[in-house]
């Protein structure tokens, strides 16, 4: 048994942390989010040449060929300094979906994806569909014609290209769409993260046999398989959120003067800092555990990352709300970094099922 | 990154569940099974099982007669017991005094002591707590001072121990007594081992909030020490119980019995058909895996050379709370049940009244483990190290 990271792994964290310090200032992401700009294309550009969009692809379609413990570690990163370029969506959600199938244009758009050229976008989510995502209203008949509504699709104004799940003769079928094709409408809108996202519709949109990434039982597991994968990501980025939210409200305490000294002097406030320490310390034993756990792609990889996603929520947004109170006024500040990540929180147990739904799947 | 553990620790495992099932004293398993309170008879047959096999001085170097294990074994040791169901090893003998002596004593004190700790021949109590001085322990007071009479040096001990744990049993008592009054209070505290017989030892029970019979406070009236029976210096006594302190890190967080007791709550639970009920076990079961992987984390920088400190605290915390929080479920699950309390030794001579039968076992856990969260430095305690540790503060 060993639970460190090796060096090339503590290396790959180094150099992210790095990056996010010197690159990824907080005030320069509040610009962003209040332009009309989804994220820095910039910055983006930055992560292709840094290597970072080609990480989880295998060697055969050009990546890296690395696995859920150094995304772990990016999505760690990412989280403590809010990064809110669509990584999630277009090189975990969509990319590894399209590197796991067997579509044949598959090598060509992750090359895209690696080169930082080509968004692309998973719509996985409808308007009544809750966190039931095998079942989509969207339907697909016998004649390729696409009709429904696809909800929340990270980063959808973004992405010439959309992967969506849609019934074709009561099974579930991925397809990959142009956005561009006539018939599909996209409505944009920010999340409370600061990300943007999109309804989407597809009235009547014609496609053919050719836009079929995988069907029946194959895409049900290409769908789980993602899903897990991006779900064990954003806990990843909710464990650096924590430990962000931990270490800043204790360099806040210890600078913050009150009845002539510092309030990390007060033993009420120490107390509660030791619990955010705590919690954030039992988040990384279970996102360990779940790491290994879909590194190995187990049969127990399902329960274990519903274990952390479900703790996540709850210990996730009780580390934020700390955080919060214990910085004051300033907690409540929309130019302080640190109310941010209450707003991620909220975020992340929203995503792919929340604390209660993934208690649940977790026993049954 | 690697979870597993070697060939060689699974075969280990092998081993413990072997001896678990073969030469675990079959009457204390009954008891435990059931979950009736066992005796002393009980606890000194497991205790002898374990010393049978060679696994009493599990914590212990091999040049003490001890079994030497890596820290990952010493993990799976725990555990197994615990999933077992086996009575917790005392640790004031092993686990506390034992070290101690092997560390600090001299070699005339590891020839008189250490084979009887680990023969389980002398059973051991602690003289930490005072009635004046609980968490903050370097408070004592109680007195002891040098003589000699017809070239004889001894101590005369003078004050009073309290929540000693199964003084009524103990063969010898491991003492902090205050030598010195000049310096600061950590200076001046000696470490003294005492005849349980000694004249002027008086024992009176406490009775604690679940019934039982477990804790006692300890008198001390002139009670004449031999002075070969101080271990290492002369006011010296607090480093060595820091040192004890640090020793007892492993299976602070019980992972193996609160696993055993999960196990048992989602098998009563899966017949009552309880939403809120099942949610809250859930929410356990998702939180103690959560602590056996931080063990795990600690132990693994053990094992990789690294050095856990402070962070032992949080299993201590998160441990404790768990145990309670377990034992508070097997109350809810028991319902209006919950209110007919026989007392921790059952109903006795009279006929068990309706009701499941885990409702006054979990009635008498509940009350019992309130302490885990009081002793071994209170969890308070604990948020204080960690404060000053890990958070710098």
């Amino acid at each position: 048994m060993n639970l460190d990271y090796n060096d090339e792994q503590n290396m790959l964290r180094e150099q992210i942390q790095k990056f996010c310090e010197t690159e990824y200032d907080f005030y320069k992401r509040e610009d962003v989010v209040k332009s009309s700009a989804d994220f820095d294309q910039n910055v983006w550009k930055l992560f292709a040449e840094q290597g970072w969009l080609s990480m989880p692809f295998s060697e055969q379609s050009g990546g890296l060929g690395f696995g859920p413990i150094e995304l772990s570690i990016l999505f760690e990163e990412f989280g403590k300094a809010l990064v809110i370029e669509p990584y999630l969506s277009t090189v975990v959600l969509s990319g590894t979906l399209l590197d796991n199938s067997i579509y044949t244009g598959r090598n060509d758009l992750i090359e895209k994806i690696c080169s930082g050229e080509l968004h692309i976008s998973l719509g996985y989510a409808e308007p009544e569909s809750g966190y039931d995502y095998q079942n989509p209203n969207t339907t697909l008949d016998t004649s390729f014609i696409l009709n429904g509504t696809k909800t929340l699709v990270l980063n959808g104004s973004n992405s010439e290209k959309l992967i969506i799940t849609c019934s074709k003769d009561d099974s579930l079928c991925i397809v990959i769409v142009d956005s561009k094709t006539p018939g599909v409408s996209v409505n944009s809108f920010s999340t409370v993260d600061g990300q943007s996202c999109a309804e989407i519709s597809f009235e009547r949109v014609k496609l053919d046999e050719s836009n079929i990434i995988a069907l029946g039982d194959k895409a049900i597991n290409l769908l789980k398989q993602t899903i897990n994968l991006a779900t064990l990501c954003i806990c990843a980025e909710a464990v650096g959120c924590m430990e962000s939210c931990y270490f800043k409200t204790l360099e806040y305490t210890k600078g913050r003067e009150q009845f002539g000294q510092p309030i990390s002097n007060f033993q009420v406030l120490q107390h509660r800092m030791v619990d955010m320490y705590i919690e954030s310390e039992l988040a990384k034993s279970l996102l360990i555990k779940a790491m290994l756990e879909v590194n190995n792609n187990s049969d127990e990889m399902y329960k274990h990352v519903s274990a952390l996603k479900s703790y996540i929520g709850k210990s996730g947004k009780l580390s934020a709300k700390e955080a919060v109170q214990l910085h004051g006024g300033m907690g409540v500040s929309e130019e302080m970094m640190i109310g941010h990540y209450l707003k991620k929180m909220i975020t992340i147990d929203a995503l792919f099922g929340n604390a209660d739904y993934h208690l649940k799947k977790f026993t049954s | 990154m690697n979870i597993n553990f070697s060939k060689e620790d699974i075969a280990f495992r092998e081993e413990v569940r072997d001896w678990l099932s073969n030469d675990y004293p079959k009457h204390v398993k009954e008891k435990t099974d059931k979950g009736i309170n066992i005796n002393k008879d009980d606890l000194i047959d497991f205790h002898k099982a374990l010393s049978k096999k060679g696994w009493m001085g599990y914590n212990w170097p091999v040049e003490y007669g001890g079994t030497g294990w890596s820290a990952s074994k010493l993990y799976i040791f725990n555990k197994e017991l615990g999933l077992a169901g086996c009575p917790p090893i005392l640790p004031f003998g092993v686990g506390m005094v034992g070290p101690v002596i092997y560390t600090f004593g001299n070699d005339e004190q590891k020839k008189r002591f250490l084979p009887d700790i680990l023969n389980f021949n002398a059973w051991w109590c602690q003289g930490y707590s005072e009635p004046g001085s609980g968490s903050d322990l370097a408070s004592l007071k109680t007195k002891a001072v040098l003589r000699n009479d017809l070239d004889e040096d001894y101590y005369v001990v003078n004050g009073s121990k309290t929540w000693t744990t199964l003084a009524q049993n103990a063969d010898w008592i491991f003492c902090l007594v205050r030598t010195d009054n000049s310096g600061i209070k950590q200076e001046g505290i000696s470490f003294l081992l005492i005849d349980m017989k000694s004249p002027g030892i008086e024992v009176k029970p406490i009775i604690t909030i679940d019934g039982d019979h477990e804790v006692n406070s300890v008198f001390f009236t002139d009670v004449k020490v031999p002075a070969k029976n101080l271990i290492g210096e002369e006011g010296k006594g607090w480093t060595y119980a820091k040192f004890l302190l640090a020793h007892e890190r492993f299976g602070i967080a019980g992972v193996g019995a609160s696993m055993r007791q999960l196990n048992r709550l989602k098998e009563i639970i899966s017949k009552l058909d309880n939403h809120d009920l099942q949610k809250k076990v859930n929410e356990l079961e998702v939180a103690l895996s959560a602590i056996e992987i931080t063990e795990l984390r600690l132990l693994s920088a053990l094992e990789n050379g690294g050095h856990p400190g402070a962070e032992s605290s949080i299993l201590k915390i998160k441990g404790t709370e768990m145990q309670q929080s377990l034992s508070e479920l097997f109350v809810e699950a028991s319902g209006e049940y919950a209110l007919m309390y026989p007392g921790p030794h059952g109903y006795e001579n009279n006929a068990k009244p309706a009701g499941p039968d885990y409702a006054a076992e979990g009635l008498s856990a509940f009350l019992n483990l309130r302490k885990t969260s009081i002793y071994g430095g209170s969890n308070e305690i604990q948020k204080n190290i960690l404060s000053k540790y890990v958070l710098g503060v």
